[in-house]
């Protein structure tokens, strides 16, 4: 009857949050019942959820043995980088040639944030920065692919998340990138796109392989 | 025998949770259930109340709705505080001149260069940046955030770009002021925006805890809420505008009421623990107010039934003045009757006390403080945990705990927090407890209210007959009175025997005590009366012939709220906009607009405008009631003109709500 029942989309929320933070951790059963006891909501929105959170490659269904967190391994890690170096560049470099003053102003008041705030809140708002690039593409199957995929590196970070150290580097890129999106120099803005990703799956893998 | 549809109604009031099963088509109440309610988590009293329900095949129940005060309890709160107001395009200085900033909702507000003009061309640009920093300050102070324009319903041009850019900055969710009211009225918008935001996450968390309730007794059925007009909607449209469920109690009861006794013209008063609340139903409809509900004192734009509220209820308070005169209300506090039930030491206690009355005590000694539930994460000061600490051995009346914690005076106890908390729970001596001395309504112990009534007659120098026949003058007056204002839409002065010139105060006491030696005056009412709730009968017999008429009471009168709830037709309205395009100079019209929820649309003529206008509002009331669960439903098409060449095309779809899966 409607597109989503806000149960699910609650539970929803709280699985994947989970699973992204690793408090579910990659590999690990999950069990519908038991989460729909900790998180207070009934068994058939958290199935509901369960199913959407397989769709995003979340979680993963075996025939024999249910429900499982999905694995990270380092190579995904390559495969989610090589997708992510040239659709975010592709991003940055539509983003030169298409954005509007509102696009304009969100970036900015998104680099604004970001210079204001901690560590853990710096990811949310990176997420944000990206997604805001996609938008000011204008080009919704390349947003909505984008963030799939940032989805699924989510996790790489929070496994990464205690050697963080260069984050606040990583701010000052999207300074440059933003200037280079103003002035609508599509080349730049995708290199610096380009680099900024490769720099960060660089220094995951690098803390990953240790 | 085959069944036939079963539905679930439920109404979650001030003082109980109810639940009636109810067979559809032939309005028989199968089952009905009672709990108390509690405030501070309304799934306690919804997960009693379905659990206690008798059910042979909960797959044979199609529906379940429900109707809540959650919304007038969150406001009354003060937690419509949490959401922040961006006010596009409006005056400061007209708004601080009227003095209106109290009436927006919210402390949160800021104001914004942008919105638009009457004729929806844009007044000056809008100024996102200074949002989105504003964004940036205020995002982790608050819980959501709406959105209002200037003129918003004739151009939501500025809302919908403020929504796309403060939507990527932050996670927060975003009401805009076009979406909920079509009405110019700009205070009264950015107020229903801003409460409907703060409302969100608590009308949220209502409908999981419902769900998971229904779960727990495996129905698994659509979820309806009852709107403040009484119609319905689904859980999820009620998720998105928890705002229009403001009133949605009150006027459950009034389609009750209808339902049950089938009269098409009647006044319906519904005695409630806390409240009694009035509403009229003509053609068999509860009639609507013209102006936007008021909740909190916060005058919104949201449609609502007519309905007048006294606090005057069931478990009103009893007390004595200084002067020893008798106080009914407004405070609601539990039966001593029922307190006694919960915890027998109470008895003892009250004999004690009828035995060893002396000139020192007074009528505190009936006002008990008892513990509701141990305080949980609450950070409680050393003088609350004291007091928690001696109640843990029971209810105390509320001189003994001043004696017991060598304080003088209530206000040193610091109780304020645990009140709104509810871990503290206050009894006293209510209309319920003489009803108990009478012997006309007695779930709970009757000694125990006995005793308290006669130490209470003590304390008064009154017979008891004398103080039961004053508490049930004295509740019929505010009754009439009540009526009187709510049909008239006049104040009525407080009761006090009128020595003025007063013409109107005189004619009311008289029609009421009947003492002028020469002249005998009558109110009439010209339709019966339905009465609702447990107290009803008794309260209102007296009441109903001081008005010249009948009172009704149907079948399952006490839980007619919770019929209600599922008696309500299934309702949405799509309303559109049709207004002129200006030359630049605003001297000639270029043609017409058709403002339609986020989109715009432009014709040359009026009348391909308007006819444009019924088809698509048509149209959509229709396609989102089929989607809300209306079996079959019907459109009207009504339309004003606001004057200025500005047109309002407003569609209803209703019909009964969809019983097959």
């Amino acid at each position: 009857m409607e597109k989503i029942r806000v149960d699910t989309q609650q539970a929803y929320n709280q699985i994947r949050e989970k699973i992204v933070t690793l408090a579910l951790a990659p590999g690990a059963p999950v069990n519908a019942q038991s989460l729909a006891d900790e998180l207070g909501l009934g068994i058939r929105p958290v199935e509901e959820a369960l199913k959407l959170l397989i769709h995003d490659d979340l979680v993963v269904v075996t025939p024999r043995h249910g429900l499982y967190a999905s694995d990270v391994t380092l190579a995904d890690l390559e495969q989610i980088s090589e997708m992510r170096m040239t659709l975010e560049a592709l991003s940055a470099q539509l983003a030169a040639q298409r954005a509007t003053p509102d696009d304009l102003a969100v970036l900015d008041a998104l680099y604004a944030a970001q210079k204001m705030t901690d560590a853990t809140e710096l990811f949310a708002l990176d997420h944000k920065f990206h997604q805001a690039i996609a938008q000011a593409a204008h080009n919704k199957y390349l947003a909505q692919t984008l963030d799939r995929f940032f989805g699924l590196s989510q996790r790489l970070w929070y496994m990464a998340l205690p050697r963080l150290d260069f984050l606040p580097a990583a701010v000052e890129e999207h300074l440059n990138l933003v200037a280079a999106i103003k002035k609508g120099e599509d080349g730049r803005a995708a290199q610096i796109m380009r680099h900024h990703v490769q720099n960060f799956y660089d220094k995951v893998r690098q803390i990953l392989s240790d | 025998m085959e069944t036939n549809n079963l539905v679930l109604g439920i109404d979650t009031g001030g003082t109980y949770t109810d639940a009636v099963l109810l067979e559809y088509e032939s309005r028989r109440v199968l089952a009905a259930r009672k709990a108390l309610t509690t405030r501070r988590n309304f799934a306690i009293g919804i997960e009693a109340v379905v659990e206690g329900i008798h059910l042979d095949d909960p797959a044979a129940i199609k529906m379940v709705s429900i109707s809540t005060t959650l919304a007038t309890n969150a406001i009354a709160e003060g937690k419509n505080k949490r959401a922040a107001l961006f006010l596009i395009g409006y005056d400061p200085e007209l708004i601080a001149k009227f003095k209106m900033a109290g009436r927006l909702g919210t402390p949160h507000y800021a104001y914004f260069d942008g919105g638009h003009d009457l004729y929806g061309r844009e007044k000056s640009p809008l100024d996102l940046p200074a949002i989105l920093t504003q964004v940036n300050k205020i995002k982790n102070e608050v819980d959501a955030i709406a959105i209002s324009s200037y003129f918003s319903p004739l151009n939501p041009e500025h809302e919908l770009r403020a929504y796309e850019a403060v939507s990527r900055v932050c996670d927060l969710p975003i009401v805009l002021g076009h979406q909920l009211s079509t009405k110019l009225g700009s205070v009264e918008r950015a107020t229903t925006a801003a409460l409907n935001a703060s409302l969100l996450a608590v009308l949220q968390q209502f409908v999981i805890a419902v769900r998971r309730a229904m779960e727990r007794r495996q129905i698994d059925a659509p979820l309806m809420v009852v709107r403040g007009d009484g119609t319905l909607m689904s859980a999820e449209f009620a998720a998105r505008t928890p705002v229009e469920t403001i009133h949605s109690g009150p006027a459950a009861s009034a389609i009750g009421g209808r339902f049950l006794s089938r009269l098409d013209k009647a006044l319906v008063v519904d005695v409630g623990g806390t409240t009694t609340d009035i509403a009229l139903i003509e053609d068999g409809q509860v009639t609507v107010s013209e102006d936007g509900a008021t909740a909190g004192g916060y005058k919104t734009a949201v449609q609502a039934a007519n309905l007048l509220s006294i606090a005057l209820g069931g478990d009103s308070h009893l007390r004595q003045s200084a002067e020893r005169k008798l106080i009914i209300g407004p405070e609601r506090v539990v039966p001593l009757a029922y307190l006694a039930q919960e915890y027998p030491q109470v008895y003892g206690q009250l004999k004690t006390l009828s035995h060893r009355l002396s000139a020192q005590t007074t009528a505190d000694w009936l006002e008990y403080w008892f513990l509701l539930r141990e305080p949980g994460d609450e950070m409680l000061t050393p003088q609350q945990r004291k007091l928690v600490k001696l109640l843990r051995d029971g209810p105390q009346p509320l001189p003994a705990i001043l004696k017991k914690l060598n304080l003088l005076h209530v206000g040193q106890l610091d109780a304020g927090d645990l009140w709104r908390e509810e871990i503290l729970g206050k009894a006293g001596l209510t209309p319920t407890d003489l009803l108990h001395v009478d012997g006309r309504h007695t779930p709970w112990n009757v000694e125990a209210a006995k005793l308290a009534a006669d130490v209470f007659y003590k304390f008064l120098y009154r017979t008891p007959e004398e103080l039961h026949e004053q508490v049930w003058a004295q509740m019929t007056e505010t009754i009439v009175r009540a009526i009187v204002s709510f049909l008239t839409n006049r104040e009525l002065p407080p009761p006090a025997r009128p020595k003025d010139n007063d013409l109107g105060r005189w004619f009311f006491f008289n029609s009421l005590y009947d003492e002028d030696p020469h002249l005998e005056s009558r109110l009439r009412l010209r339709y019966p009366i339905i009465g609702i709730g447990a107290p009803a009968g008794i309260i209102l017999r007296q009441a109903a012939q001081l008005l010249g008429t009948d009172l009704i009471l149907p079948d399952h009168h006490e839980v007619a709220n919770a019929v209600g709830a599922v008696a309500g037709s299934v309702m949405v309205t799509a309303e559109l906009l049709v207004y002129p395009l200006m030359s630049r100079e605003g001297l000639e019209v270029l043609g017409y607009y058709v403002q339609d929820g986020d989109g715009r649309s432009q014709f040359d003529e009026l009348d391909d405008a308007l006819a444009y206008a019924r088809q698509t509002s048509r149209k959509h009331a229709l396609g989102a009631a089929l989607q809300s669960g209306a079996d079959n439903p019907q459109v009207v098409l009504a339309e004003t003109a606001d004057g200025l060449d500005t047109y309002r095309i407003r569609a209803k779809a209703i019909g009964n709500p969809r019983l097959t899966h």
